[in-house]
């Protein structure tokens, strides 16, 4: 079936079958390789993309669902230049990325929470990626940049 | 080949259910697809039927429909406490995003979150099917582990909450072996409704301690009608423990469940005790 949408600001058009998943259909297809597949059962948040501004598990989703909607990757977050998000920047101040594996699902929950939220707690920070696991920084490091990404958006105005 | 449909209407959505098995959200499903060898011939799509996505009021009480999502119902305020708690206590934002309470229903574990809740709320579920409209209560509708009293071609359409249990207090406890993203070993669920101290009104259930989520009728008996103290609370442990039918699985031992169990009810109950008042 043919499918289209919008991916990072592009539209695009798709032809998959009612099995594809989502996370096959943008690393393979659309060369999105920065959606990672990590236990591919939704679980570890490696897989997260936005799907109409909201995080979800490509990897247990349908890309029949992205049909007619609007889609961000880590790949969506810099700019055509190359110039990094300011929530990309926090994480590399702050240390917050080893192997950075987890990385772009940990950005994408984390701008998903300071749309909404600019200033967040650290049990905000916490419950807005638990969904995203890391097995290298012990997450202290990410709670801080997540801060960090806060302050720097308010510099740039919530951009 | 998986065909995918999206129907765009309850009829359209059954007149395909011959070859085909419902999707909503799709986390439990996407689960099982990552096994190769599970393959439908078809997925039927129901999230694009609009009135299955809505919350409506009406004068016997709330209507939700299957496709509502776990994260609008754990911040909808409208809701019991024990709902808008049970769906909070669901997967991780990115399953709470997409995943709905018909799914979590009709994949029917015995830890669902959202189930011990509607078992307390007296839930009534709307399921649809070419030879009409039936309704059940969740108690009949639950028939042990991931088995529900769903015929091949239905669908559940709404779950209706009576007016009766919209007032009063609710709670809802769940204990993981984590504090995010945790499978329930063991959930509880209370409504009540308290008058000058005393408990004229209860419901009480317990998830995975049982085939289906269980209502503790034994357990209510006991403490319905009494002034609720901390030495009710005592009692109604003892009561619980006898009450409750738990093994021992890959998440939890069968000591484990019972000891747990009492305790978040009396952590439920003692909250009422503390907090006399909703806000």
């Amino acid at each position: 079936m043919k499918i289209e949408f919008i991916c990072n600001g592009k539209n695009k058009a798709a032809d998959i079958e009612g099995d594809t998943r989502a996370l096959d259909l943008l690393r393979q297809e659309l060369g999105l390789t920065g959606v990672k597949e990590g236990c591919g059962k939704g679980e570890c948040g490696a897989c997260t993309i936005l799907l109409n501004g909201k995080p979800v598990a490509s990897c247990i989703l349908p890309a029949a669902k992205l049909a007619d909607s609007e889609v961000i990757t880590i790949e969506g977050l810099s700019e055509a230049n190359g110039d990094l998000h300011p929530i990309q920047k926090a994480f590399l101040d702050e240390g917050a990325v080893q192997c950075g594996f987890c990385t772009p699902g940990m950005v994408l929950s984390s701008y998903a929470l300071l749309t909404k939220n600019i200033k967040p707690e650290t049990d905000e920070i916490e419950t807005a990626l638990s969904g995203n696991m890391c097995r290298c920084t012990g997450y202290g490091k990410i709670v801080a940049a997540v801060k960090r990404s806060g302050e720097l958006l308010e510099d740039n105005h919530g951009r | 080949m998986v065909l995918y449909k999206n129907p765009h209407s309850v009829k359209e959505a059954i007149s395909w259910l011959d070859e085909g098995v419902v999707i909503a959200g799709g986390t439990d499903l996407g689960v099982k697809m990552s096994d190769p060898l599970y393959r439908p011939d078809s997925l039927v799509d129901i999230t694009g039927i609009r009135e299955l996505s809505e919350i409506k009021t009406d004068m016997e009480g709330i209507i939700l429909g299957a496709c509502v999502t776990v994260d609008e119902l754990s911040a909808r305020e409208d809701l019991p406490d024990c709902i808008r708690m049970g769906a909070s206590a669901i997967g991780s934002p990115q399953i709470r995003n997409i995943a709905t309470i018909g799914g979590n229903i009709c994949n029917a574990s015995p830890c669902g979150d959202t189930l011990t809740p509607l078992v307390v709320l007296d839930a009534l579920f709307v399921l649809e099917s070419p030879e009409g409209t039936r309704e059940m209560t969740a108690t009949d509708f639950f028939k042990g582990p991931k088995m529900t009293a769903l015929k091949k071609n239905e669908i559940l359409t709404f779950i209706k909450l009576p007016k009766e249990r919209l007032s009063g207090r609710s709670g809802f406890r769940m204990i993981g072996k984590r504090n995010g993203q945790a499978i329930s070993q063991v959930n509880a669920a209370v409504w009540t409704f308290i008058e000058d101290g005393v408990l004229k009104d209860v419901r009480l259930a317990a998830g995975s301690v049982a085939p289906v989520p269980l209502r503790l009728l034994k357990t209510e008996d006991k403490i319905r009608n009494k002034k609720l103290t901390p030495g009710l609370i005592q009692e109604l442990k003892y009561q619980i423990k006898d009450e409750i039918a738990p093994i021992s699985d890959v998440r939890a031992s069968l000591n484990y469940r019972q000891e747990v169990t009492e305790s978040l009810f009396e952590e439920i109950f003692s909250e009422f005790l503390i907090r006399r008042s909703k806000k």
